[in-house]
């Protein structure tokens, strides 16, 4: 029968989800070079200054056109299934992960920006939605500490380290990156006969996500018998010019287009570690990229999207545990002060609005984006 | 706290839940680089527009309605969340400018917004700044900062006052404790009682004589306050019957002569009134509507041709000459004869005062529109108060008072309303802007007063009233209570 999960955390400092994680170690870094760095930021001058951006980037609209599709290759080649799907009863908890971080300003020599993390999980269809809150947490990244935190990320993904780390402005994908793949694991391993929720799709291969640590996370699921559902909340997908989630319009929800004939590759390094399908859950105009464990068999990622229907609330075509997941993770702007009251409490960071050059120069036609 | 912005002579401030900020607060923005300050109250405090606080509430929204699960915050942000959560923003009105230690109303200049400090004032710094004399306290009772705050007879001398609020705030006790403190320092005082709350004001709570007692004279017309005919001017009894009883002016001009006919003889005596509008040749219509108003004074029971039943007002005045209280008990008295007996009562003040018998007197009037006559109130804000009639009206009906009263009002003692109708009335007060009048009144407490006027050199102060040694009186009478 399905173990009951434990999440809540067992001390209250430092509690984590890791009953069983592998590495522990991950956490407390984290934590470590995040007060480090604040502190380090704050020594460096005489009074620390914190430029406020014009705008606070998220890491959604810093990397909008982060998703790799697949290049369909030939329409004839390509073959387009409708799944009807059906809920199944089963009882199955749900899990459903995901981290936000926000550029909150920068420094003479680096960038602050905070990540949080959430964890929404339910475990029984009619039972209430717990989270888990994680952070956040504030960091300084500097030329000088970049390559600290590119370490902690090749050790955790068991990687060689590489010589060069990321350019500072992407440093945030980066780490917020690492705090996700942790989170993720952490879960895989706790957990068991569970769906797994995450935000974004089963690609690998990129710098953010090494191919051998996702398929590290999905085979840590496959052993526990978990499933993994990722869905991509806006996608690229398009076959002859058409979206992809426009073709499963005229479909009866709830239903999966299965597309069957794509390459698992894109070149040697970026790989599909999961099939692609457009889900639509619910009646309405919305649908999703949905990838599901490539290693998984066909019924049984059906058989987790029928599981998802009857465990899940479903708005939209989007299950609710994934939403709350994305609303209790993201930054509001009362947030992003708070922190910069915390760095100027406690740290001594002063904040100040950068002059805006655009308007200086431009006046009122200097359109920056604080300018809509 | 920090200064937000300035329009007119409003600013808004932002404070933090820490620094413990009310309504009615004075606030010193100083600005150290012009060594200059500006005071402004408090007259409203909102949340302060944090942006993102809609997405924050939403979220917890969703906590609150079925979302369990905690925060792992080592850092401890959540509590700077909180913290910005609850800014506000402290709606202010500039009340005065300091430079030098010296005030002045003037506040053209622009304080830093960077560099100003902000600091609550304390009524008792206050007060020293603004030197309320103190020559004559009267002692009224706490501010909020638990500041015991005097006023000075002097401000209520030659001055209009109104006290009003709605029903049970405590008006009554207030006027109450105004009536004694003038009392006290050797004013005359006359009451207009509507419902017998002041008949008491000479004994204690225990029932027992109070300190009050031998200056506290209560007349009941009727009873123990009865006039003769003799004792009348032509001008009073007429004023009566035009105002009280509404005699048409073919029918006074008829009276006068009656009057002046048995004033030759000597002979005003209510007797000798009716006789004499008997026997007068007039047309019948006249005559009819002579008796009918004969039979009004009559009936009243106010007037009596009986010497020794008579009182001599004059001789009651001068008693309290030195400081003393005349209270006109109306209770059960009819309209009419509460108008007679008013009417009565002011025109003798007024004769008094004008032939220097007196030197002034204060006039305490509750819900005076239940028996003031309509020409009465302009009397009262110009030509009375040169004579040395010194109004103070007491209502919680502030609409029955005209907008010329609240305009040339200079003390007003304002309770609690929660009525738009009522605050848009109390508001035309020329003494402050309407939005304080709002916005503090609406929330003040039972007993809590907030003072307007010279009394407090116009800046707005809430007090919350102390309480009396005298038996209470103004208080309704309940069934319930009653029969246990």
């Amino acid at each position: 029968m399905i173990q009951q999960t434990q999440y809540t955390p067992t001390t209250s400092k430092y509690n984590f989800p890791q009953a069983r994680l592998e590495d522990t170690a991950l956490p407390t870094r984290f934590i470590e070079l995040s007060i480090r760095s604040i502190k380090n930021a704050a020594n460096h001058e005489e009074t620390a200054t914190l430029y406020q951006p014009y705008e606070t980037l998220t890491e959604d609209n810093l990397n909008p056109t982060e998703e790799i599709t697949p290049t369909f290759q030939g329409q004839t080649r390509l073959k387009l299934n409708t799944i009807p799907l059906k809920p199944s009863a089963e009882p199955t908890p749900i899990v459903a992960i995901d981290v936000s971080s926000i550029k909150i300003g920068e420094t003479q020599t680096g960038i602050l920006l905070a990540i949080r993390g959430a964890i929404i999980w339910k475990n029984q269809p009619h039972h209430k939605y717990h989270y888990l809150r994680i952070g956040p947490f504030p960091f300084h990244i500097t030329e000088e500490n970049k390559q600290e935190i590119n370490q902690l990320f090749h050790q955790h993904n068991h990687e060689a380290i590489s010589a060069n780390a990321p350019s500072l402005i992407h440093m945030q994908t980066r780490i917020t990156s690492l705090l996700e793949r942790w989170l993720q694991t952490s879960i895989a391993t706790q957990s068991q006969n569970t769906l797994i929720l995450l935000d974004g799709s089963l690609t690998a291969g990129t710098p953010d996500t090494p191919t051998s640590v996702l398929a590290q996370l999905l085979e840590t699921a496959r052993n526990r018998l978990n499933t993994v559902l990722a869905f991509t909340k806006t996608t690229r997908l398009r076959l002859s010019g058409h979206r992809l989630t426009d073709l499963i319009q005229n479909s009866k929800p709830p239903c999966l287009l299965e597309m069957d004939g794509y390459p698992i590759a894109t070149s040697t390094t970026i790989q599909f570690l999961g099939n692609i399908y457009v889900a639509k859950l619910t009646q309405g105009n919305c649908s999703f990229r949905l990838d599901i464990d490539r290693q998984l068999p066909h019924e049984q990622a059906v058989e987790a999207t029928q599981r998802l229907l009857a465990n899940d609330l479903l708005a939209d075509s989007y299950p609710e545990t994934l939403r709350l997941a994305h609303i209790y993770s993201t930054f509001t702007a009362n947030e992003v002060i708070a922190i910069q009251r915390l760095l100027a409490q406690q740290h001594g960071i002063k904040t100040v609005t950068r002059p805006n050059i655009r308007r200086l120069l431009f006046g009122p036609f200097g359109k920056g984006p604080d300018s809509a | 706290m920090r200064l937000y912005r300035k329009e007119g002579n409003t600013l808004h401030i932002l404070s933090f839940p820490t620094e413990n900020i009310e309504k009615g607060d004075y606030l010193q923005i100083e600005d150290p680089k012009q060594n200059k300050a500006l005071i402004a109250q408090v007259i409203d405090v909102q949340f302060a527009n944090v942006p993102g606080i809609l997405e924050e509430l939403l979220r917890d929204s969703t906590s609150s309605q079925g979302v369990n699960g905690q925060d792992f915050d080592p850092l401890e942000v959540a509590s700077h969340i909180t913290y910005i959560q609850d800014a506000r923003l402290l709606v202010c009105k500039i009340r005065a400018s300091l430079e030098n230690g010296q005030l002045s109303t003037s506040s053209t200049w622009l304080p830093s917004r960077s560099q100003s400090v902000i600091k609550k004032l304390p009524t008792t710094a206050l007060l020293k700044l603004i030197k309320i004399n103190h020559s004559l306290p009267i002692p009224l009772g706490e501010t909020k900062d638990q500041s015991p705050l005097n006023i000075d007879a002097t401000a209520l001398d030659g001055k209009l006052n109104i006290v009003t609020g709605k029903k049970e705030t405590g008006k009554s006790h207030l006027s109450k404790l105004l009536v004694l403190s003038l009392v006290s320092h050797g004013a005359p005082v006359v009451v207009l009682d509507l419902n017998g709350e002041y008949a008491h004001l000479g004994y204690g709570a225990d029932g027992k004589k109070n300190e009050h007692n031998n200056r506290v004279n209560v007349l009941t017309p009727s009873e123990n306050f009865r006039v003769a005919l003799a004792q009348m001017k032509l001008r009073v009894v007429l004023n009566i019957l035009i105002h009280a009883l509404n005699l048409p002016g073919t029918s006074a001009r008829e009276f006068r002569r009656i009057w002046q006919f048995l004033d030759e003889r000597a002979a005003l005596t209510l007797h000798e009134l009716g006789e004499a509008i008997r026997n007068w040749r007039c047309n019948q219509h006249v005559r009819d509507a002579l008796f009918s108003r004969y039979y009004a004074l009559v009936n009243s029971g106010f007037f009596t041709d009986n010497p020794s039943e008579a009182l001599s007002l004059e001789e009651c005045l001068q008693r309290i000459r030195g400081g003393g209280a005349l209270v006109v008990n109306l209770r059960d008295t009819s309209l009419v004869d509460r108008q007679i007996v008013v009417e009565y009562v002011l025109g003798k003040l007024v004769d008094l005062l004008t032939q220097q018998k007196m030197r002034a007197v204060f006039l305490f009037a509750e819900e005076a529109h239940l028996y003031l006559r309509e020409t009465y109130w302009d009397d009262i804000v110009t030509r009375m108060r040169h004579f040395g009639v010194f109004t103070t009206f007491v209502t919680n009906q502030p609409d029955t008072i005209r907008e010329n009263i609240y305009r040339q009002a200079d003390n007003v003692f304002l309770f609690n309303f929660t009525n738009e109708h009522d605050l848009e009335a109390v508001s035309r007060a020329a003494k402050v802007d309407a939005e304080t009048v709002k916005s503090i009144a609406r929330d003040l407490p039972a007993h809590h007063c907030l003072l307007l006027g010279a009394a407090v050199k116009d800046f707005p102060m809430v007090v919350r009233v102390k309480a009396l040694n005298v038996q209470t009186m103004g208080q309704t009478r309940l069934f319930f209570t009653e029969k246990n």
